[in-house]
């Protein structure tokens, strides 16, 4: 039998960021003074943030109150380098990998100086899970480390809370000593910018991180999942881009073509026809920023977009590809962005090529974990 | 091309007839097959259209449309925008009673949000009921035309005590709350 060799390996500490509690006042949110009174509660779980107004779901999410909307304006990626903030080789690792995307409940009593206990616990649950024959199908003799860290830098308020990067590696068992050992499954944390009022609303204790992104094999992710379940009391779910987040991508991306020249644009739509058709749309980026400025009202902040505007864009890239093709774009859905910054796919994906801009896509992509968490 | 009128023809005896609109072909069909084969006891005459206008040429053989039934689809931006076109096609005597809105794929986790604000705000405005149903099982099918048959028999007159614009007072949609507050 294979001795099972567990190191920890820590890399950093962080400050744990605390949070005032905040008594949550219900008229303060309350729009327009209504005064609530014996009207049926309908979101899932008394929640702090429930209010006490009626509320009906719009989408499939319960609980969703008027506090957390989707903005209407976000604002547009400077050409500010990030490796002034942040550590350029953490900046690589982020930018290695194809993400899939999840967002998480708030986690009960994770603290950021734990990290070196959390690495050896989690090592120690894999190797019980595969010890169980549960789930992981890598050679029988692997040894797993696990690696917690802290990606300083990339929080933008004082609210959020330090991003932690989440590291697998095996070792064969018959390696060399001197042989580096292979990361198998990564995996971060990440909440930037996130809703201020919502954050200040969770009681103490929680530390809310609602951005998941994973990389490596589906076995290894549900078993880290089940970890973080069991030790955190958090849930996971799926965290799928509608296609109005890609379209605030593609704006986005668009919207800062001079300063940082995304080479094309391609969007890539399908459409149910039978049999199902893949339309991939690309577009030369001096046209595409031409369309954008077109479309810019004069008197619009310079970094600030606005839903109308990348819903005219929008309109002008699919009236331009009907009037050539015949073909209604608007009856399929969106399924794919790219450009050079990245690509975003719907079924919850994503990709940064590299490092500009990551933080404002973060930022829209931990609004959406906002908006889908059940609570 | 007219504007389609409520009142222009004279009504025919223990019939109903209703208009469904729909930019799509699949589930209007098997809905118009299943809401001629429900059980009842008036003769309930279904007809078809894209969009409107409707062509003038049927003008003369197309009996009084009793109910129009604008269905949308939410998956596709292109369902609801060219409803809103055929909207502007109706006389406004239509909407006193004469239309509704069967909505499908409500529960899709893909659908942004504020597609299905925006078809609640649209029916609001307009005093009409609103209606989800379950497009792809055949006892979703089932229960969306028998609604829709309730309805119809209310507008075609068919029901005693009973006109659409009553009907329509007490099941038009409203908005929720944190809707109503929205941009």
């Amino acid at each position: 039998m294979g001795r099972r060799v567990v190191q920890i390996h820590f890399l950093f500490l962080s400050a744990v960021v605390c949070y005032a509690m905040e008594e949550r006042d219900s008229a303060s949110a309350t729009p327009r003074g209504k005064a609530p009174s014996n009207q049926s509660r309908k979101s899932y779980g008394r929640s702090r943030r429930s209010l006490g107004v009626e509320l009906t779901n719009i989408g499939f999410t319960p609980g969703h109150l008027a506090g957390l909307r989707a903005p209407t304006s976000r604002e547009l990626p400077k050409p500010r380098n990030l490796t002034e903030h942040v550590n350029p080789e953490q900046i690589a690792l982020l930018v290695k990998n194809e993400w899939k995307l999840s967002y998480i409940t708030p986690l009960y009593q994770f603290r950021h100086t734990q990290l070196k206990t959390y690495s050896k616990q989690l090592s120690a649950f894999i190797a019980a899970e595969k010890q169980q024959g549960l789930a992981v199908e890598i050679e029988a003799d692997t040894s797993f480390r696990v690696t917690f860290s802290a990606v300083l830098g990339l929080a933008e308020t004082e609210d959020d809370a330090e991003t932690v990067f989440i590291q697998i590696h095996s070792r064969p068992p018959f390696a060399v000593e001197g042989d580096a050992p292979k990361v198998i499954w990564s995996g971060w944390l990440t909440c930037i910018n996130g809703n201020p009022e919502y954050l200040r609303s969770l009681p103490s204790g929680f530390v809310c991180l609602p951005l998941f992104c994973t990389s490596g094999s589906e076995s290894l992710t549900s078993v880290v999942k089940l970890w973080f379940e069991k030790t955190f009391d958090c849930n996971f779910g799926t965290l799928s881009l509608n296609s109005t987040c890609l379209q605030w991508l593609a704006s986005m991306w668009t919207g800062c073509h001079p300063a940082f020249n995304i080479r094309y644009l391609k969007l890539v739509w399908n459409l149910p026809a039978q049999p199902p058709l893949d339309i991939s749309y690309t577009i030369h980026p001096q046209d595409a920023w031409d369309l954008w400025n077109s479309i810019r009202e004069q008197d619009s902040a310079a970094d600030t977009i606005s839903i109308n505007e990348v819903e005219s864009f929008m309109k002008g890239l699919e009236a331009h590809f009907f009037r050539h093709f015949r073909i209604y774009l608007s009856a399929g859905t969106l399924t794919k962005v790219s450009t050079t910054f990245g690509s975003a796919h719907c079924d919850g994906k994503i990709k940064f090529t590299s490092g500009d801009s990551i933080k404002h896509v973060l930022m829209l992509l931990t609004e959406y974990a906002l908006l889908k968490m059940p609570i | 091309m007219s504007l389609l009128k409520p009142f222009a023809k004279l009504p025919e005896l223990n019939t109903a007839n209703v208009l469904l609109v729909d930019s799509e072909d699949t589930f209007q069909h098997v809905l118009a097959d299943a809401i001629v084969q429900q059980k009842n006891n008036v003769n309930v005459n279904v007809r078809l259209a894209r969009s409107l206008p409707l062509p003038a040429e049927n003008e003369d053989s197309r009996p009084r449309i009793d109910l129009v039934v604008l269905i949308l689809h939410l998956r596709s931006e292109l369902s609801l925008s060219s409803a809103e076109t055929s909207l502007k096609q109706l006389d406004p005597d239509y909407f006193l009673g004469k239309v509704c809105f069967v909505v499908t794929g409500a529960r899709c986790a893909s659908v942004p949000h504020e597609r299905m604000a925006a078809v609640r705000k649209l029916a609001t405005s307009l005093h009409c009921p609103l209606l989800f149903t379950e497009e792809q099982t055949a006892e979703g099918i089932n229960t969306a035309a028998c609604r829709v048959l309730n309805i119809l028999r209310v507008s075609a007159g068919l029901v005693p005590m009973a006109t659409g614009l009553s009907l329509f007072s007490l099941i038009r949609s409203t908005l929720p709350p944190d809707l109503d507050y929205q941009d």
